[in-house]
């Protein structure tokens, strides 16, 4: 199981048997290089480790004084003496970045945590009468016998949510121990689950003022960025052009005070290009800047091997750019980057707060001027509907959703009318028994009792982080893309410091009318060239179907996938429809072709891929040379 | 060819459903047939069927609401 995962952890590996388990684990050097070899063995207890406590030299401090006693000076070690320290009671003090298996050998019971946002993914799998963990699915495929299987009902809540709930994934009896959980394993039972952290749960105090508020924020992301510098080899930083990652950068800078790498996507489209923004960030913090350009080509060329690892479907073809990149990063040799990641779900960033903020207008009474001026700043391209005579059609778009906004999972309203179109393409005799109808119902269990009391955009935000970002974003963007080439992506934006105090913020300081990130505009915006603060909103295209799809004919790896015949032998789609699909893209442009239908390429394409790398499983053996740890107990 | 037919192959063939999974008298966007676009591209149908040019004011649920109000809008357009 570890050799599916080696791009994870190239630099060594190690195992630990005894007669209850085995631990084994795959190691990415960063901290500590030469002392930090995995799994960790002590008297007490044997931790396997995937992440970072950025704060580890505080927490090592607190356990001296508590008359422990270090052999390294890595981060693993503290880790694993906090949790023999305080048990579980430790996971809420670090900050960072985690998922670990520590064998608690004195109880004998294995326990299994993962960091609050789920930055580090977790699965386990029980099987046989044993219970498998491993940070990507794809290693469970190397058990005897076990081969992924689809569960159709969490494939369409995937599809409709861009993500499953709670502990499952869209393949059967694979679970994934959700962010800010710890669960406890005795034998090959989960003998209890609890939940360390929920996002909103604390009462961080609200600034006095806007101007405090900047203060107060400026302050402790750049203590964010300092806490994700601690590194043993050099740190990088993702530059896309966007605001959030020029204050990254810009913090970078201030606190390294020398040169760092900076990395950017460039495309090749000048539709999607945003090199000039990235030039402007690079020539003010002067990084030793690297860029990555992309074309349609690399898309359609690439997107299979991205799909290797990304492993479930995906809406847009966002995380292909991110695969490349992360191959660069490693090119350079550069194993971290810092990204700005969450920022646009922290202070408002996404057109769904608009949207929801636009239908409370009307419903508390708006005239139509107004909810039109509305939308020409939610749309000022309105590439969508081709130009601004079809304005109305947006109206009576949205008009539907009116009084639909005060219900608890309400944010979620438009991705689940939008996206349940996928129910047609599922295959009818594949027996997905899930009813969308009770979707809502399912996500309200997910959100807090006290949901009610909250403002909307707080709840909308609660929603985007759980589903979203936490399990997609952060996944098949995120965490698998830069692994894929062995990086690790930190995210400043992620430290709970910040998500806790952004979270009670007033509305107005991060939505201020429709000015999305109107605070971290006002606390950074004076370091930061203007056209990147107040940059205008990009036109929307269809470059999955631009990549896929050309002059109306799938391109040869397309047609591949979406064959008739390999619709039918993987049976995850409907063949009539995705035949009406083909067809209606070789009648029309692909400029005339919306949103939804895009996004539906990207699932059934990706959905395929992934079913071809479970049919086809890559063999791997790991390098004698780099075992560093082979230990056996009784 | 009839309205309401020619219009029905329409979202058939463009919006991957089957005729008798259209609610005639239901919004086509409240059934989840059709994202915001698909109205665009309905009313690209009507100007290339019909000649109809729909004008801002004519972009309402009234007009577009259901198949049963598009056929009518078509028909008054028509007479």
């Amino acid at each position: 199981m570890l050799a599916p995962l080696e791009h994870r952890g190239p630099d060594e590996w190690g195992v630990y048997v005894n007669s209850h388990l085995a631990l084994g684990h795959v190691r990415l050097s960063i901290i500590d290089p030469t002392g930090g070899h995995q799994p960790m063995n002590s008297f007490r207890s044997t931790i396997a480790y995937n992440g970072e406590v950025y704060n580890y030299i505080e927490l090592r401090r607190e356990l001296r004084a508590l008359g422990r006693h270090f052999q390294t000076d890595s981060d693993t070690e503290v880790v694993q003496q906090a949790m023999e320290e305080w048990g579980v009671a430790a996971l809420p003090k670090f900050n960072g970045q985690f998922a670990f298996l520590f064998w608690d050998k004195r109880n004998k019971q294995l326990i299994a945590a993962r960091d609050r946002f789920g930055i580090r993914p977790l699965y386990y799998l029980p099987y046989k009468g044993a219970v498998y963990f491993a940070s990507e699915m794809k290693a469970f495929d190397a058990l005897p016998d076990f081969r992924r299987t689809w569960h159709p009902d969490n494939l369409l809540i995937h599809g409709v949510l861009w993500n499953t709930l709670d502990a499952h994934t869209v393949f059967k009896d694979v679970q994934s121990l959700p962010a800010g959980c710890v669960a406890v394993f005795k034998g090959q039972e989960k003998v209890d689950l609890q939940t360390y952290y929920q996002i909103g749960a604390s009462a961080a105090e609200v600034p006095a003022s806007f101007d405090e508020a900047t203060l107060q924020l400026k302050a402790l992301l750049q203590d964010a960025v300092r806490l994700r510098l601690r590194s043993d080899v050099p740190v990088g930083c993702y530059l896309s052009g966007g605001i959030d990652s020029s204050v990254i950068t810009l913090l970078c800078k201030a606190v390294k005070k020398e040169r760092f790498k900076s990395f950017s996507v460039v495309f090749d489209d000048e539709t999607f290009d945003e090199s000039h923004y990235q030039d402007a960030m690079t020539a003010l913090i002067q990084s030793d800047h690297h860029a990555q350009t992309i074309d349609l080509d690399h898309i359609d060329k690439h997107f299979l091997d991205a799909a290797y690892f990304f492993e479930r479907p995906v809406f847009r073809t966002a995380p292909l750019p991110l695969f490349l990149l992360s191959k660069k990063v490693r090119q350079e040799g550069i194993k971290v980057v810092l990204t700005g990641e969450a920022a646009d779900e922290l202070f408002c960033g996404y057109d769904t707060f608009k949207e929801m903020k636009l239908l409370r207008a009307w419903e508390e009474g708006a005239g139509r001027e107004d909810i039109r001026k509305i939308l020409f700043q939610l749309y000022p391209h309105l590439a969508h509907y081709g130009a601004k005579d079809k304005l109305g059609f947006l109206e009576m778009y949205y008009e539907g959703f009116l009084g639909k906004t005060g219900g608890p999972s309400a944010g979620l309203a438009i991705r689940i009318h939008n996206n349940q179109v996928l129910s047609k393409y599922l295959n009818k005799d594949w027996g997905v028994t899930f009813r969308l109808d009770t979707l809502e119902t399912l996500v309200e269990a997910m959100l807090p009792a006290n949901v009610k009391q909250w403002p909307v955009l707080r709840r909308n935000q609660f929603l985007e982080v759980k589903t979203l970002l936490s399990g997609y974003l952060l996944s098949s963007q995120g965490d698998r893309m830069a692994m894929a080439h062995s990086v690790e992506g930190r995210f400043p934006f992620l430290d709970h410091r910040i998500v806790d105090w952004a979270f009670n913020l007033p509305e107005t300081y991060k939505l201020n009318g429709l000015r999305e990130k109107h605070i971290l505009k006002e606390a950074f915006g004076r370091a930061l060239p203007a056209a990147i603060v107040d940059r205008p909103k990009r036109p929307y295209m269809a470059p999955e179907l631009a990549a896929f799809i050309r002059n109306g004919k799938p391109t040869e790896k397309t047609a591949y996938f979406l064959d008739d015949q390999r619709i039918r032998d993987y049976g995850l789609f409907d063949p009539k429809m995705v035949a009406r699909l083909l067809f209606k893209y070789r009648r029309r442009g692909i400029r005339d072709i919306g949103y939804r239908d895009n996004m539906l390429v990207s699932f059934i394409l990706s959905a395929q891929m992934v079913e071809y790398w479970i049919r086809h499983p890559q063999s791997r053996r790991l390098t004698d040379s780099r075992r560093q740890v082979d230990i056996m107990e009784q | 060819m009839d309205i309401k037919y020619a219009l029905v192959e329409f979202l058939c063939k463009n919006f991957m459903v089957d005729e008798d999974e259209i609610d005639l008298n239901e919004s086509l966007i409240d059934q989840g047939i059709i994202d915001s676009f698909g109205l665009v591209e309905i009313s690209a149908f009507l100007e290339s069927a019909y000649g109809i040019v729909t004008q801002q004011e004519q972009m309402v649920r009234d007009n577009f609401g259901s198949v049963h109000k598009i056929v009518a809008y078509v028909e008054r357009w028509r007479s």
